[in-house]
């Protein structure tokens, strides 16, 4: 298990806003995710919570407020910065590489990690020997079959990868953000389009990744997945935080139970 | 002496107008340079001459037997190199009208040869002085048929039915078929008029410089692009004043400046607009991104 | 070398094709990331001006030139690249575009490369042909080992999606800029050969058509593999030649075959067709192009298609 900062807190974020013209997607959010939980981003839709992952990933900069990832502060202009430090993340719809394999597919993650600097990358590719395969390929690929057989994909692994089915494609998209060796994931709806079974698959799914040493956010909308595996919940509404606390405060809190009235939801 | 230049930049820039708005309705509706649109002035240009010279037509007929058969043109077009081809590759459109491009080019060279060819004169040359300009009835002719040509295209496209159709389809095509609109028919009816139009602007051309060469639709495409741009992607409106714009300001900076560096502002224009305002002067009206 | 072998004119003719298949590599390598730019022929001028000062006017050798005109073509290359880093599609398609425009007018106001009557008297290389077969031989090593490397995989995950790219780590930014500055480079090597085999040029040389024609290379080959360019350059230079070639064995043809109607009629039509005189055999270039796009609008060679070829397949197959 990788070092935690003394204080065990993961993920810091102190005051975060972002506006859209007059709109608030985050209105000074405070938000603390400790090492090694399981916690989960919920509110009724359009409350902002993939903006908050494009905020922490580096995709929107934030008008104000400020992100500390293990204690230190985030503000990498580039995204790529930021994975380089341990986030990583996947996406609401998914984005894999239509035309890579499998196998090609997590190694892409597991790239950045192999070659951090492009100029190595680039003496890598021109002085490989001319036949078998390199000594870093040859990591990242057991690495990247390593990473398949822990998501029960190593078979498929020459498959293209837009030829999964939907399921398997989410977990292949997991697989390529565990390659970049995060120590926070952050899992934007990850259940979204799954069935029953699949989903009960999935929370022994988040909570292997946790066992290996991850930290995870995820944005979710199955209350009976994030009240089944979250160490803490936190609720936003119009982008505004209106609780935050174990499952349990959060089923019985009035605010919450407000909030979404109306939607088709049950706590 | 300005007043001339001026009117000279208008002449120029409806040139460039014309050509630039078929050249956006088609990227507009179907997201697609269509390159061979060059071409297509060149054609027009080339039926104009040979009406007035085997034909004997005066200079109406000689305009609308361009804008028929560059109308007709673009039905081939659309038939031969659009339809048949998958969308799905976004290169592969491209080449198949540079293909187009190609093939008509030579076709001209082939049956008129390399050289340009002198068009006859069909207006009677007549010198008007209001105050310090002087302007002539051919200038007169041509800006007046451009100007036309651009208000009822201005009219159609905002006003009409299958104006609201070709923008209806310019911005969703999903949407559109669900309102009832028939993509495909659309985008022909773009071709046609967008052809037929550049047709027109071929022989004004040809009229104006009193020649016509098989060459003179590379440059005319170039140009087209850039106004196309400055006035915003399948924006009609805009192309029509962004190429007005562009004349003037080509002529006023070959009489100011230097005749070799006229290009230059023209593709430091494109450039600028390309880094800082993208989306043209006056907006898109094109098919969103994801 | 080849020396006796080539007669002057197949010479000049590989010559010519291997500078546009130095040329379609330039447009491949940014067209790895998904970087399309119309403007190799612009790069191509910069090398070109650029080695041929060098040449004509300080007497510098060839070979120093060649390198010389490399590096100025990619240094102006990543400063061409950085603001297409956020530009796509059709814009990008425009801005290098109009690039190549702006160089074409930047030489022909220049009065010190000849202005409006072009550059003249470039010293000729008697060597050009063993130079253009030798980077030819090094692209496609290079290209070659990129394809299998991580680099070349990360450079496609940028073509494929951008963004997801990014937020795997991958640095998006320096590799564009890389891959873009390389192409440059490239094309500023395929210029400058040129300029010293033809020995003239002017504004128009380095033109729209050709940096259209280098795109066309490329997608016509096959852009998702390293051999694309290379087959797609050399088919699309052969054909006419291959054309012609068919209007001398038509030639051969017993008279007795042709001479009654309608063989005759057909005859007169094809050997008029396929004269070779440029109009017809240009025709018969478009037609051929649009036919492809609609056949094989991936190309002719595809990654995949060259996978299910490979001799471990067959033997998988056949074992």
């Amino acid at each position: 298990m990788p070092d935690a900062p003394a204080n065990g807190v993961c993920l810091a974020i102190e005051g975060l806003t972002k506006r859209f013209g007059g709109f608030y997607a985050l209105n000074d959010l405070h938000m603390q995710v400790a090492t090694g939980h399981i916690h989960a981003l919920i509110g009724p839709n359009g409350a902002g919570k993939t903006t908050f992952f494009n905020l922490v990933t580096g995709v929107l900069p934030a008008d104000t407020g400020r992100i500390l990832f293990e204690g230190k502060l985030v503000d990498d202009a580039r995204p790529s910065k930021r994975t380089l430090r341990g986030i990583a993340r996947t996406f609401q719809n998914i984005r894999l590489f239509p035309h890579l394999s499998v196998l090609e597919t997590v190694m892409i993650g597991a790239h950045c990690r192999a070659f951090p600097s492009v100029v190595a990358a680039l003496g890598k590719a021109v002085l490989q020997p001319p036949f078998g395969e390199a000594g870093e390929e040859r990591t990242m690929r057991d690495r990247a079959i390593e990473l398949l057989a822990f998501f029960g994909l190593a078979e498929r692994q020459d498959a293209k990868a837009s030829d999964l089915p939907y399921g398997d494609q989410r977990k292949l998209e997991m697989a390529r953000a565990l390659a970049t060796e995060p120590r926070l994931l952050l899992l934007d709806e990850p259940a979204a389009g799954m069935n029953p079974h699949e989903t009960l698959e999935l929370d022994e799914t988040i909570k292997k990744i946790r066992d290996r040493g991850v930290t995870v956010v995820l944005v979710e909308h199955d209350m009976r997945l994030v009240m089944e595996i979250s160490d803490r919940i936190t609720v936003l509404n119009f982008g505004t935080r209106i609780a935050d606390g174990v499952p349990g405060e959060i089923q019985s809190n009035p605010a919450v139970i407000e909030a979404y009235l109306g939607e088709d939801v049950k706590l | 002496m300005i007043f001339q230049q001026l009117i000279n930049g208008l002449m120029l820039g409806a040139s460039y107008a014309l050509v630039a708005i078929g050249y956006t309705l088609i990227f507009g509706v179907l997201k697609l340079l269509y390159f061979a649109h060059g071409e297509v002035f060149m054609v027009g240009a080339f039926v104009g001459l040979y009406l007035v010279i085997l034909g004997h037509a005066n200079i109406y007929v000689a305009l609308i037997g361009a804008m028929i058969a560059c109308g007709l043109l673009g039905i081939i077009a659309v038939y031969v190199s659009v339809r048949p081809v998958p969308k799905d590759r976004p290169l592969a459109p491209l080449i198949s009208t540079i293909g187009l491009t190609i093939i008509l080019q030579n076709l001209a060279v082939y049956m008129f040869g390399g050289q340009q060819m002198a068009f006859p004169e069909t207006i009677r040359q007549e010198l008007y002085h209001l105050g310090p300009v002087t302007i002539s009835s051919v200038q007169i002719f041509i800006l007046a048929i451009a100007i036309t040509l651009m208000l009822v295209l201005w009219l159609f496209i905002e006003h009409s039915k299958t104006g609201r159709a070709i923008r209806a389809t310019a911005e969703n095509h999903e949407t559109a078929a669900l309102l009832g609109v028939d993509v495909n028919r659309v985008v022909l009816i773009t071709f046609v008029i967008g052809s037929g139009i550049a047709g027109v602007a071929g022989v004004l051309d040809g009229i104006k410089n009193s020649g016509v060469s098989p060459f003179m639709g590379l440059g005319a495409a170039v140009k087209g692009l850039i106004v196309m741009l400055l006035g915003g992607l399948g924006n009609v409106p805009g192309a029509m004043v962004a190429g007005l714009m562009l004349g003037m300001i080509e002529i006023l900076s070959a009489a100011y400046i230097g005749t070799t560096e006229r290009d230059f502002f023209s593709f430091l224009i494109l450039i600028l607009i390309l880094l800082y305002k993208p989306t043209g002067l006056f907006g898109t009206r094109t098919i969103e991104e994801r | 070398m080849f020396e006796g072998l080539l007669d002057g004119y197949t010479r000049s003719l590989l010559i010519f094709a291997g500078i546009n298949v130095i040329a379609a590599y330039s447009f491949y390598a940014p067209f790895k990331t998904g970087q399309v730019s119309l403007g190799q022929a612009g790069f191509m001028a910069v090398g070109a001006y650029a080695s041929a000062i060098l040449t004509q006017k300080f007497g510098i050798p060839f070979a120093a030139a060649l390198i010389f005109g490399g590096v100025v073509g990619g240094i102006v290359g990543v400063a061409v690249g950085f603001p297409a880093l956020r530009i796509k599609g059709i814009y990008l398609l425009l801005l290098t575009l109009g690039f190549a425009e702006i160089i074409s007018v930047i030489v022909l106001s220049w009065d010190y490369v000849g202005g409006a009557q072009g550059f003249r008297k470039i010293p000729f290389n008697r060597y050009t042909l063993d130079y253009v077969i030798a980077i030819i031989a090094v692209l496609l090593v290079l290209f070659a080992r990129l394809e299998r490397s991580s680099l070349g995989r990360a450079m496609d995950s940028i073509h494929q999606d951008e963004t997801a790219a990014e937020a795997m780590g991958i640095d998006v930014v320096r590799i564009k800029l890389l891959a873009f500055g390389l192409g440059a480079m490239i094309a500023g090597l395929a210029g400058a050969l040129y300029a010293h085999h033809a020995t003239f040029m002017d504004s128009t040389t380095f033109n729209v058509m050709m940096g259209v024609e280098i795109l066309m290379f490329v997608v016509v080959g096959g852009g998702s593999t390293f051999l694309g360019p290379l087959v797609g350059a050399a088919v699309l230079n052969i054909i006419p030649e291959i054309l012609r070639a068919l209007r001398d064995w038509l030639e051969l043809l017993p008279v007795a075959w042709t001479n009654f109607y309608p063989m005759n009629r057909v005859y007169d039509f094809l050997h008029d067709f396929l004269d070779f005189e440029n109009a017809k055999r240009l025709i018969a270039y478009g037609v051929i192009l649009i036919i492809m796009m609609i056949v094989r609008p991936d190309g002719l060679l595809t990654r995949d298609g060259l996978r299910r070829l490979s001799p471990a397949r067959w033997k998988l197959k056949h074992a």
